[in-house]
């Protein structure tokens, strides 16, 4: 890993969350290098979301710092909205807006959030969907599109701000086994263009073969974190053992 | 003794009848445009952090609690004593119904809003939205037609509620008939007469609303 200061895109310290007497994040630190892919695994209600909404505050953290290129974004106000544009999140269950179409959906951020004229942003928006693959689906609206093309879609969405780091929270848990491949090819080909992603996930083999580094979850603090081969052939901590072997069972049956 | 109907007094009287239809559509209608615009500042402060929504909460629940004709009379008689302006008997009976009526569209609005999930307004503000661009672009598009149903409802309730301005002078429907009525000695076959017209008017109101539930079914 480099130790060069500038390839550092996100850095988070000492992360707390509370909800009422539940304590969900325990302090998290982690650090993530511009261009890398990092997967959180771990088992349902062990904070990984919760963790993934508080990098562009979606949730407010109730103690710690996020430094996004330096700024400490956990103090920003009025230039929150400013934040987010640089950060692209996709959804569990997609959250596409029905009322538009696909190329709607797509162009709505430039629109809305960068004024750009109709014409540009639908240009941009056109040339994300064949991206995705769904050129043809532009007049679409979400309710006549699969899951994993409203997925798709949304990737688009949040690639149409030109994100610097994307977040994706369990994108293919809602999806019918035969809509995860399209989805993951989406995302590993963007990988491979050089995005940072942030990818919370129980596809094990997309972490294996994208991620540059896993982190584990359990109980809201990260119990094991390292390289693809080594915490997913190799996991030191029996927690993961168990997770792992768990996650085995259920492809088994 | 049997009672000896005479239809003339209304008939000779029906384009009187008929010409004061004009006046409730007007009533209803400026009624209506000002409580849907009122109604949505309501509903957003309703919405807002407690310590700015209790106000429009107390206006809901008193303007909700109030009885309409009560408030026909407040507004045109105390209205132009505290704010010195002359108001006709039209604009106050407006502008009462407009109060009233916007209590219930506030809720409406409100229940329309939060009827739209939480995902919408993560995905607008993970795209950088603000809050202001969040609803404009995003919430309320999909609450309004969300809320058509129900506003028609209100609407066929308040074309009957103008009946109430009768109280204060307005020359609808309601008063005409009560100014036949009282010059012909013929009440029963006027107000006979009155309540057919309503009907013929609101009957197909009610039909439409009838079709916007079914047209703008919410499909999830």
């Amino acid at each position: 890993m480099s130790s060069d200061v500038s390839d550092v895109l996100l850095r988070v310290e000492g992360l707390h969350k509370h909800y009422g007497p539940l304590h969900v994040l325990r302090g998290i630190d982690l650090t993530v290098d511009r261009g890398t892919v990092v997967v959180l695994i771990g088992p349902s209600g062990s904070g990984k979301s919760t963790f993934l909404r508080c990098l562009n505050r979606l949730e407010e953290p109730s103690s710690g710092h996020i430094y996004i290129d330096g700024v400490d974004i956990t103090a920003l106000r009025k230039r929150l909205p400013l934040m987010r544009r640089n950060i692209g999140m996709v959804f569990q269950h997609f959250n596409l807006f029905p009322h538009m179409t696909a190329l709607g959906n797509v162009a709505e951020g430039p629109r809305t959030v960068l004024h750009m004229s109709r014409a540009e942003a639908e240009a941009r928006a056109h040339d994300l969907l064949a991206k995705v693959g769904l050129a043809e689906k532009a007049s679409a609206r979400p309710a006549e599109l699969s899951g994993g093309q409203q997925q798709r879609v949304a990737i688009a969405r949040a690639l149409a701000m030109q994100p610097e780091m994307m977040l994706f929270d369990e994108v293919t848990s809602a999806l019918d086994p035969e809509l995860v491949a399209g989805v993951l090819a989406v995302m590993r080909k963007l990988a491979e263009e050089g995005m940072t992603m942030i990818v919370v996930t129980h596809e094990m083999e997309f972490a294996r073969q994208v991620g540059d580094r896993v982190v584990m979850f359990e109980h809201g603090a990260v119990i094991e974190h390292g390289r693809p081969n080594e915490v997913l052939r190799h996991p030191q901590h029996a927690s993961t053992q168990r997770f792992l072997h768990s996650l085995l069972k259920e492809m088994e049956v | 003794m049997a009672y000896q109907w005479d239809w003339s007094a209304l008939f000779d009287n029906l384009p009187t009848l008929l010409s004061a239809i004009g006046t409730t559509v007007l009533a209803a209608v400026f009624s209506m445009i000002g409580s849907l615009i009122l109604g949505l500042p309501v509903a957003l402060v309703r919405l807002s952090r407690p310590q700015v929504s209790w106000a429009a909460y107390l206006y809901i629940e008193l303007f909700r609690n109030l009885p309409l004709l009560v408030l026909v009379f407040w507004v045109f008689t105390v209205l132009p004593l505290i704010t010195g302006l002359a108001l006709n008997p039209f604009t106050c009976g407006v502008l009462a119904l407009t109060l009233n009526l916007a209590a219930f569209v506030a809720e409406i609005y409100r229940a329309g809003i939060t009827s739209i999930g939480s995902g919408q307004t993560h995905a607008a503000l993970a795209l950088g939205m603000t809050r202001p661009q969040l609803y404009r672009r995003i919430i309320l598009p999909q609450a309004i037609v969300r809320v058509v149903p129900a506003l028609g409802n209100l609407w066929v309730g308040l074309f009957k509620d103008t009946s109430i301005l009768s109280v204060i002078g307005v020359g609808e429907l309601m008063y005409e008939g009560r100014m036949v009525a009282t010059d012909t000695y013929r009440p029963l076959e006027v107000f006979t007469g009155v309540a057919v017209i309503y009907y013929i008017l609101a009957y197909p109101q009610a039909l439409g609303v009838n079709w916007m539930f079914e047209r703008f079914r919410v499909r999830e």
